[in-house]
C-alpha cells in the first residue's frame, strides 16, 4: 500500500496539470492513493476557486486526497476559505508555498493558517526549499510558535537544506520530514535514523517529478520493510485519521 | 535498453568531504549497468588541483577502455591554470575541461573564464561546468558564457538549474534555445518532465546522461534515463552516444 503525501492537479496557470494526468502516473507507479493540491493559491479574485477545483476532482476520484493551498496575505479571508475547504469541502490539510506569495513563514496571518489547521487536526505541508522563505529553520520558527499544528517540510529542504532539515525535526516534535523531489536516498536513511522512520512521510512531487523514480528513491535507501511501510502508509493514514476530529 | 555512459564522476578525496575511489567506482559501475565513465577531478585536502588531474589520469590508465579524464583548473589561478590545462591535455592524456564554479568561488559567466574556455575550444575539448547554482552558475550566466563562445561546446550539469520550486525552469529552457552549443546533463534534475520537454523541444542531441557521482547517488541517477518516457533509440543517445561523440 502506497500513499503519495504531495502532488498536484491543475488546469490553470503556467502547469496544466488535470487530475487523470496524475492518475495514470499513479498506476504506473503502482500508488493506491495521493494526496493533490493546485499549484494557485486560494483565494483568488474573479471567481476562479482553486478549492472547488480540488474538491471536484476529489469526489470524482475517491484515490485522491484534498488539500487546500492558500495565500496567507488574504487574511481573514484566508482563514474563513480554509474553514470553508474543512467544513463543507472534504479538504484533509493546508498546503504553504511561501516563494508563491512571498512572506515569512512564521508571518502572524501564516500562524492563523497554521492555527486554523490545527484546530481542525489537519497537517500544513510546507514547501521547503532552498529559497528565503522555505527554509527549514524559517519553518521552524513557526512550528515553535504554534506546536500543536503538525508541519509538513515538503522536499525536506531541497538540494542544500537536508541537514538543516533533519536537525530542525529533531528540535521541534511537531515537524515531519517528506521525500518528494530531495534527490540523495541516503539522506532518507538518515532521517529515518535520526528522526525516526515514524516522522517521514514518502511523497512524489508528481506529476512533474515522476512518482515511479520517487518510489524507488526510497527503496534505494535501505530501509527495513517495517521502516518502509510506515512511509510509503501507515504514517500519513494516522495523520490524515484525525483531521475533524 | 542496455549500458549506460556515465559523463560526470567525481573522482577522489575531496576537500569537501565526499570521496570516490576506483575499486568503490567499478563496484557501483557493474552493479548499475554503467560500462564507461567520464573522471573529474575533485578539489583536494590541499586544495591543489594539479594533482588531482594526476589522480584522473591514473585511473583512467588503469583501463583507457572504460574511463576517460576530464582536467579541472581554477580560473582565479589565471596563466597558471591555462598552463595546467596544456598539462592535463599535452601530458596527461584529458580529454576535457571541468569547471566547478560553486566549489571554486567563481562566476561563470566573469572574463577570468574566457581564455581557459577558448584554450578548450581551440583543442576541440567539450567544457563541463555544474551548473545551475545561482550567483556562480546561474542557467542566464551560463548562457551568457556560451553565446560568447559559440565554437565551444558547453555541458551544463544538473540540466542548469538547481531549484526544487522551479524557479530556474525556464531559464534553463532559454538558456538551451539562446545557447545552441549548451549541452545539459541529467544528474540531480528537478523534474523528469523537464528532462523529457528537453527532449521533445531541443532534441535528444542536447541531453545527456551523467550521475554526478558521489554526490549523488549513482544508481538511483541511471533510473532518471531508464524510466524517462522516451523510446529506446533516444536513451541510447543521452545515455550513452552523445557523451561518446564529444570525448572521441
Amino acid at each position: 500500500m502506497i500513499i503519495d503525501s504531495h502532488t498536484h492537479i491543475d488546469e490553470a496557470g503556467f502547469w496544466l496539470d488535470p487530475p487523470e494526468t496524475i492518475l495514470r502516473l499513479m498506476d504506473e507507479a503502482g500508488i493506491e492513493q495521493a494526496v493533490v493540491m493546485t499549484y494557485r493559491d486560494a483565494p483568488l479574485p474573479g471567481g476562479s476557486d482553486p478549492l472547488a477545483y480540488v474538491a471536484d476532482a476529489c469526489r470524482r476520484y475517491p484515490r485522491l486526497i484534498g488539500y487546500a493551498r492558500m495565500n496567507p496575505r488574504h487574511g481573514e479571508q484566508a482563514v474563513r476559505e480554509l474553514e470553508r475547504a474543512f467544513r463543507d469541502l472534504g479538504m484533509k490539510g493546508l498546503k504553504l508555498h511561501p516563494v508563491s506569495y512571498i512572506m515569512h513563514p512564521s508571518s502572524p496571518e501564516t500562524l492563523e493558517l497554521l492555527r486554523t489547521a490545527a484546530a481542525w487536526h489537519a497537517p500544513t505541508l510546507f514547501h521547503c526549499g532552498d529559497e528565503e522563505f522555505t527554509l527549514p529553520y524559517q519553518i521552524a520558527q513557526a512550528a515553535a510558535l504554534v506546536p500543536e499544528a503538525t508541519i509538513i517540510l515538503g522536499h525536506m529542504g531541497g538540494y542544500f537544506h537536508v541537514e538543516d532539515a533533519i536537525q530542525a525535526a529533531l528540535t521541534y516534535p511537531n515537524l515531519i520530514l517528506e521525500t518528494s523531489a530531495m534527490p540523495y536516498p541516503a539522506m532518507i536513511k538518515r532521517a529515518v535514523d535520526l528522526v525516526g522512520a515514524e516522522r517521514v512521510l514518502f511523497a512524489s512531487d508528481g506529476p512533474g517529478c515522476d512518482p515511479t523514480l520517487e518510489v524507488a528513491k526510497v527503496r534505494a535507501a535501505g530501509l527495513s520493510a517495517a521502516e518502509e511501510e510506515l512511509l510509503f502508509s501507515t504514517n500519513i493514514e494516522r495523520i490524515l485519521a484525525r483531521v475533524g476530529r | 535498453m542496455t549500458d549506460l555512459y556515465d559523463a560526470e564522476v567525481r573522482f577522489g578525496q575531496s576537500l569537501y568531504g565526499y570521496q570516490l575511489d576506483l575499486e568503490t567506482l567499478n563496484r557501483q559501475m557493474e552493479r548499475h549497468g554503467i560500462a564507461r565513465a567520464v573522471l573529474c577531478p575533485v578539489r583536494p585536502p590541499s586544495y591543489d588541483l594539479s594533482p588531482a588531474n594526476d589522480a584522473v589520469a591514473a585511473a583512467v590508465a588503469s583501463d583507457p577502455t572504460r574511463f576517460v579524464g576530464f582536467a579541472r583548473v581554477d580560473p582565479w589561478q589565471g596563466e597558471r591554470a591555462l598552463a595546467e590545462l596544456d598539462r592535463a591535455v599535452g601530458d596527461l592524456g584529458l580529454r576535457g575541461l571541468y569547471l566547478d564554479p560553486w566549489e571554486d568561488h567563481f562566476v561563470i559567466s566573469d572574463a577570468l573564464v574566457d581564455p581557459l574556455v577558448a584554450r578548450a575550444a581551440a583543442g576541440k575539448l567539450p567544457v563541463m561546468v555544474t551548473g545551475g547554482y545561482t550567483n556562480f552558475s546561474h542557467p542566464s550566466q551560463l548562457a551568457a558564457l556560451a553565446r560568447r563562445h559559440p565554437e565551444a561546446t558547453i555541458v551544463a550539469t544538473h540540466g542548469g538549474q538547481l531549484n526544487i520550486s522551479g524557479l530556474l525552469l525556464a531559464d534553463a529552457q532559454i538558456m538551451l534555445r539562446l545557447a545552441p552549443n549548451v549541452i545539459i546533463e541529467t544528474s540531480g534534475v528537478y523534474r523528469e518532465d523537464f528532462i523529457e520537454d528537453c527532449i521533445a523541444e531541443f532534441g535528444p542531441g542536447r541531453v545527456l546522461f551523467g550521475s554526478g557521482t558521489p554526490i549523488f547517488d549513482q544508481g538511483y541517477e541511471t533510473l532518471r534515463i531508464r524510466l524517462a518516457h522516451v523510446d529506446d533509440a533516444v536513451k541510447q543517445q543521452i545515455g550513452w552516444d552523445n557523451i561518446a561523440r564529444l570525448v572521441g
